[in-house]
């Protein structure tokens, strides 16, 4: 059978317009029937795929400066796919796929050991400590696309997944193999009041992601664009989510150098 | 045969062999494995046919076109319509939890009475029954203006209906509730004698400068000015915040100036200063389009606004705001804003006049990347009803609220004035108390004093459909369906340059037992008959809707939305034909003077600013999702995190995360203290929003309400211009 | 003196040994054999009875009979949607295109117009190859992509006159169909059994080199969600 080229989905995130309002968060939420508890202000039990964090320059005031990074799955492919969690993983519940380089999270195959969340330097992976309970009515609002979690089993972004199957679903019908850059798109990067977040296949040259961060295939996808950065780059881990800014201070703080005050 | 320890053990391996060579260890053990994966408590979603409905949301005076995503009959997903001119796809946190207050459990049912201090279902038979014998007895005994009226909005149909229902039934007490809304308007009329709304040409402008408006915050219509903040830098533009905060859009701004709070007005005078004295105006568009340049010189070269006291007074440097000054006046296109925070308060009248003389100074008035008067929409063409001696009795009389009297000649609603009213007398003047919009009993400042006037009236009615805080403490609650469940027709969008109308539509059936307030009111028309009942020929609001929009209503329903893409700003309305800087209305005005923080500052030795968050709403309830997405800077179990200067924590003697006790001169709370140096020492920021007393588990009973512990401000056109209170904090 | 002694009484006691030997060794393989023929019964007949629960279909819908009156076969009814989503089981709307009223005398029609159609009530139809919710299937793939025929996975059903009962598993809830409706998971035709394992093996059939790190095969996301 001819299959279609490998993609890598990937994901840029212009550090310098997001407001940080939280919209990707609540859009992902929506999409992905993440559980919500009384209390879900320990953001470090909190299960949320998408996390906006906040960074400071650390300057004293009136020179203080902070940005917003939102951190969804990094989608690392390490090397040949041996991305940190993937590479431990006991239970083959995560998988790195090369066809569309999505790191995916089987929960019903997860037991529940952790070894993902030890492993993931990005905090990505959640735990499900509580069963995912909704208020009487509310799971009406449920996304039939997207199964719930149950208890026990560690959970993440997964690029809304179902948005790439269901985006399939129409090509398949409509006698196609390949969708559309606009076709499938993440939750967070449709919601985005802010227009901050791009996202397609980094494999190809006429999505807008290949074309921000020029990634340098020789030298694990590092970006050729001097304002584009990875978090963590010198792990190593190949992330295929970029950022994007002006500021050397918040470049800096996505590789741990911001220096301590 | 005898059956002994040895023969037993046989029968047992006997059993464990076959039970080997049986399916039935591997399918068992395989079964099992499956049942651990599917708890029957862990909720299955129901599969079926997706569609999208195109509507508008309603949550803020926004207007964003929404894709709602339905599997059946159920909404699963809010997401914002792509080919919507005002949001063009994006969608804020509020918009993207639509579907939680929809399907809350915490929603009105019902039609409700309060009867011995607690709610019983009652009919909507007999609820609009016995509102309607009120409401007749008061029109009986004389006195019709006794009625009044809340709503979040004055324009659509449903507020037509409403001020048409007050205006037969004789009382001129329609409220608004207040936003900066209010100073603009006044600003537009003042000075362009334009009846209009403003609208802001973010998208064009290539220097914006904010005097302290939350752009990422809340303030306007938040996917069209997020869009357009970026697309500045994007131009090449400067974005400058003035604010003394670090507030999301300070982070976001290419310049932050931390400004003493209040001061934004002196600021703002100090650039006109500036601009006049190195003659930087544009000189053709204020030399053939405006008039009365005088009385701004008067006013503005003062040495009060010289830019060594203008540094004094805002906490500036003299060289920032010359610079600044310069810098927006030699920009292409400059453009102003205010409106504090979210822009839920108006703020002084004379702190947008500043900021709209600035931008006629430099000719960003009516064009291009302007400030731009967007007419009101006039699609609403009822015949006149006829009204009773009573009716035009009760129409002759001032005003509860103040407004459009000698003393408030200008304003047009002043619900901050209301519970100074409904305390007076021995008597309220406030008899019947409709609340179709807003949450007064929540979002006034002074909480306390705002319960105590609003208790005084004898019938309250809420239409919300939560159990908000002003339907906790009404007599009746008649719930009003959800956007997601009615007719609406929305028009403008907040701070949109252009005149645009929404169709919110039912994307569901009504899940509970509620009626849209349109059809409320006409049926309590109906109930009171004569000229009411002749004043409403409409069977019901959606019937009203299709004739109201007649022609235009089949595209309007299809398309979702109408907007006059042609529209090009109107010439000025003045006598003069010109924008005027001064006039005859303008000299009326009391003299421009900043408006202190109240409370003794030798008492409370720091200043507490409420902020904006879009993760928190004002009036509504904060659906789950995002109080959930409430970052832990502001919300620590049940506790509200403020923020303080780490320099102020340590003249305190207080850590980060330490309680303490804030005290103002209205009320005092438990805090839990955020250190940052993202604010000016000795200022307190809080977050607006939390501390509710009704709403969902999630949100209720969590953090401390601002207008807890604020004290309402007025300035000398009435409006609410409160900034900050005087504060105190002690170790808890 | 005591070694003989000692000797006989340990010969005796053997000899007893092998004749109660010969009669207890048959005891021991009859219990053996008891035990074995009880535990087979169990697993294989005892224990499918006890495991399924068996339900009726609400309708007895005789799949031959509409099959030939149709156009375009299966999907005539069970067709995709725009979205390219499957429609599955059929909405009462369909049905109603044809069964407004009765159109024969057939008692279970008669009974279907006035319990459903008159009503307005959806079917509950048991659906054989439901699978759990972790799994994505589309039929899209494989009906479009793949050309794969619907008997592959299904069996001829639109053969059936009638439609048979539904078996779930008391454990699961799942429909017997999944498994298999013999008990050990014997397969004889491609549609007797709905597991990962035979999802995975069409797959491995059908693509190689699988996109997956860990397996080779093809990766976890393209049936699971």
């Amino acid at each position: 059978m001819n299959r279609p080229k490998n993609k890598r989905y990937g994901m840029v995130i212009d550090l310098d317009k997001c407001t940080g309002c939280g919209a990707c968060m609540v859009a992902c939420m929506a999409e992905n029937n993440i559980p919500f508890r009384d209390d879900d202000t320990d953001k470090l039990l909190s299960v949320s795929w998408m996390q906006v964090y906040r960074l400071s320059n650390g300057k004293p005031f009136p020179h203080a400066e902070e940005c917003f990074l939102p951190r969804p799955c990094q989608h690392c492919e390490g090397e040949h796919g041996h991305s940190p969690c993937v590479s431990v993983c006991p239970a083959t519940a995560t998988d790195y796929d090369m066809h569309t380089g999505i790191v995916s999270q089987i929960y019903t195959r997860c037991f529940g050991c952790r070894y993902c969340m030890a492993a993931c330097p990005y905090h990505v992976r959640q735990f499900n400590w509580w069963d995912p309970v909704w208020p009487e009515g509310m799971e009406r609002a449920l996304n039939p696309d997207v199964s719930v979690r149950m208890r026990g089993v560690v959970e993440k972004c997964s690029f809304c997944y179902s948005r790439y199957q269901t985006a399939l679903n129409r090509a398949y019908v409509e006698g196609r193999r390949e969708l559309a850059e606009e076709e499938y798109q993440t939750a967070c990067t449709q919601a985005c009041p802010a227009g901050a977040i791009v996202f397609g296949d980094l494999n190809n040259p006429a999505h807008r992601v290949h074309q921000i961060v020029k990634p340098d295939p020789a030298h694990g996808g590092r970006p050729r664009n001097p304002q584009a950065f990875r978090l963590l780059e010198r792990l190593g881990t190949n992330p295929k989510v970029y950022y994007l800014t002006r500021r050397d201070w918040v470049r800096r703080a996505g590789d741990n150098e911001i220096q301590k005050t | 045969m005898k059956i002994d320890r040895r023969s037993f053990l046989a029968f047992v391996l006997g059993g464990a062999a076959g039970t080997a060579l049986s399916p039935l260890p591997w399918k068992l053990t395989d079964d099992i494995s499956i049942w651990t994966q599917n708890w029957p408590w862990t909720p299955v979603p129901p599969k079926g046919e997706t569609t999208y409905v195109a509507s508008t949301c309603t949550l803020c005076p926004g207007g964003c076109g929404i894709r709602v995503r339905r599997v059946e009959d159920r909404v699963v997903k809010i997401e914002g319509r792509k080919d919507h001119p005002v949001n063009r796809g994006g969608i804020c946190p509020l918009g993207a939890a639509g579907a939680q207050l929809l399907y809350s459990p915490w929603r009105v049912r019902q039609p409700l009475k309060k009867v011995d201090g607690r709610f019983v279902p009652v009919s909507w038979e007999q609820a609009i029954g016995e509102i309607a014998g009120e409401l007749r007895e008061l029109r009986e005994a004389g006195s019709p203006e006794a009625v009044a009226w809340i709503a979040d909005t004055d324009r659509g149909t449903t507020a037509e209906l409403i001020r048409r229902f007050l205006t037969v039934y004789g009382s001129p007490n329609f409220i608004r509730t207040p936003s900066a809304q209010d100073a603009w308007e006044t600003a537009l009329y003042l000075t362009q004698g334009q009846r209009a709304t403003a609208g802001f040409d973010l998208e064009r402008t290539s220097f914006l400068l904010s005097l302290g408006s939350g752009l990422l915050e809340g303030w306007g219509t938040p996917p069209f000015v997020f869009r357009a903040c970026g697309a500045v830098r994007d131009r090449n533009g400067r974005f400058v915040q003035v604010e003394p905060r670090l507030s999301k859009t300070a982070a976001q701004a290419d310049q932050w100036l931390p400004i003493l709070p209040g001061s934004e007005a002196t600021l703002a005078f100090g650039l006109i200063h500036v601009i006049l004295k190195e003659g930087l105006e544009r000189k053709p568009f204020v030399a053939s389009r405006t008039t009365g340049l005088e009385d701004l010189r008067r006013n503005a070269l003062r040495e009060a606004y010289a830019p060594e006291a203008v540094a004094q007074a805002t906490g500036l440097e003299a060289k920032t705001v010359v610079e600044l000054a310069r810098a927006f006046a030699a920009a292409e296109r400059p453009l102003a804003v205010c409106g504090r925070g979210a822009g839920r308060v108006p703020g002084g009248l004379q702190e947008t006049l500043a900021v709209h003389f600035l931008n006629a100074l430099v000719g960003s008035v009516n064009v291009e990347g302007g400030v731009i008067a967007v007419p009101e929409p006039e699609y609403i063409r009822w015949p006149e009803p006829e009204m009773d001696a009573v009716a035009s009795k009760g129409m002759q009389t001032p005003r509860v609220d103040g407004a459009g009297s000698d003393r408030f000649p200008l304003a047009r609603y002043l619900l901050n004035r209301l519970p100074e009213a409904l305390l007076e007398g021995e008597k309220p003047a406030v008899r019947v108390l409709f609340v179709s919009g807003g949450n007064p009993l929540y979002s006034l400042p002074d909480s306390e004093r705002t319960a105590k006037a609003f208790a005084r009236v004898p019938l309250l009615v809420s239409f919300s459909s939560f159990f908000d805080e002003t339907a906790a403490a009404a007599h009746y609650v008649l719930p009003a369906p959800t956007y997601l469940e009615r007719w609406e027709d929305v028009p403008g969008a907040a701070g949109f340059p252009k005149p645009v109308i929404g169709l919110a539509r039912p994307v569901v059936a009504p899940r509970l037992a509620t009626m849209p307030t349109g059809d409320v009111v006409i049926r309590l028309a109906r109930r009171l008959g004569g000229t009411l009942r002749a004043a409403f020929p409409w069977e019901s609001h959606e019937v009203c809707l299709r004739q109201t929009f007649a022609a235009s209503w089949e595209p309007l329903r299809r398309n979702g939305f109408a907007i006059d893409e042609s529209f090009k700003p109107q010439p000025f309305e003045t006598a003069s034909r010109r924008f005027e800087f001064g006039n005859a209305d303008l000299k009326r005005l009391a003299e421009f003077r900043p408006l202190p923080a109240p409370g003794d500052p030798g008492v409370f030795k720091l200043t507490l600013v409420p902020y904006d968050s879009l993760r928190l709403t004002a009036a509504l309830g904060t659906p789950p999702f995002l109080v959930k997405a409430l970052e832990s800077e502001i919300l620590w179990k049940n506790d509200i995190r403020v923020e303080i200067h780490p320099q102020t924590a340590r003249d305190l003697g207080l850590a980060d995360g330490a309680d303490a006790r804030l005290v103002t001169p209205r009320g005092e709370a438990r805090v839990k203290l955020y250190l940052t140096e993202g604010i000016r020492p000795g200022l307190i920021g809080m977050a607006r929003g939390l501390g509710r007393e009704a709403h969902d588990r999630f949100l209720a009973g969590r953090g401390v309400s601002t207008n807890r512990l604020l004290a309402a401000v007025e300035d000398p056109s009435g409006f609410e211009a409160g900034w900050g209170i005087r504060a105190r904090l002690e170790r808890a | 003196m005591e070694e003989p002694k000692s000797s006989a009484p340990s010969s005796r006691s053997e000899s007893e040994k092998a004749e109660k030997g010969d009669g207890a060794g048959a005891a021991i393989i009859l219990f053996f054999i008891l035990g074995l023929a009880a535990s087979l019964l169990v697993g294989w007949i005892a224990f499918p009875a006890l495991l399924y629960s068996e339900k009726r279909q609400p309708v007895d819908f005789n799949h031959a009979l509409h099959n030939e009156i149709v156009d375009h076969g299966c999907a005539s009814c069970h067709f995709f949607r725009e979205d390219g989503s499957f429609s599955g089981a059929p909405k009462l709307a369909q049905c109603v295109e044809c069964h407004r009223e009765a159109n024969s005398d057939d008692p279970e029609e008669i009974r279907f117009v006035e319990e459903y159609v008159k009503p307005g009530r959806e079917v509950p139809w048991l659906v054989y190859a439901r699978q759990p919710d972790c799994v994505f299937f589309s039929h899209a793939a494989h009906v479009r992509m793949g050309g794969i025929d619907c008997a592959v996975c299904h069996g001829p059903m639109g053969e059936s006159t009638s439609l048979r009962p539904y078996q779930e598993n008391r454990i699961t809830g799942y429909s017997r169909d999944i498994w298999g409706w013999n008990i050990a998971g014997i397969k004889r035709n491609s549609w007797d059994r709905m597991k990962m394992d035979d999802c995975a093996e069409c797959h491995a059939q059908a693509r190689v080199p699988g996109g997956s790190v860990q397996t080779q095969k093809d990766g976890c996301f393209v049936c699971h969600k």
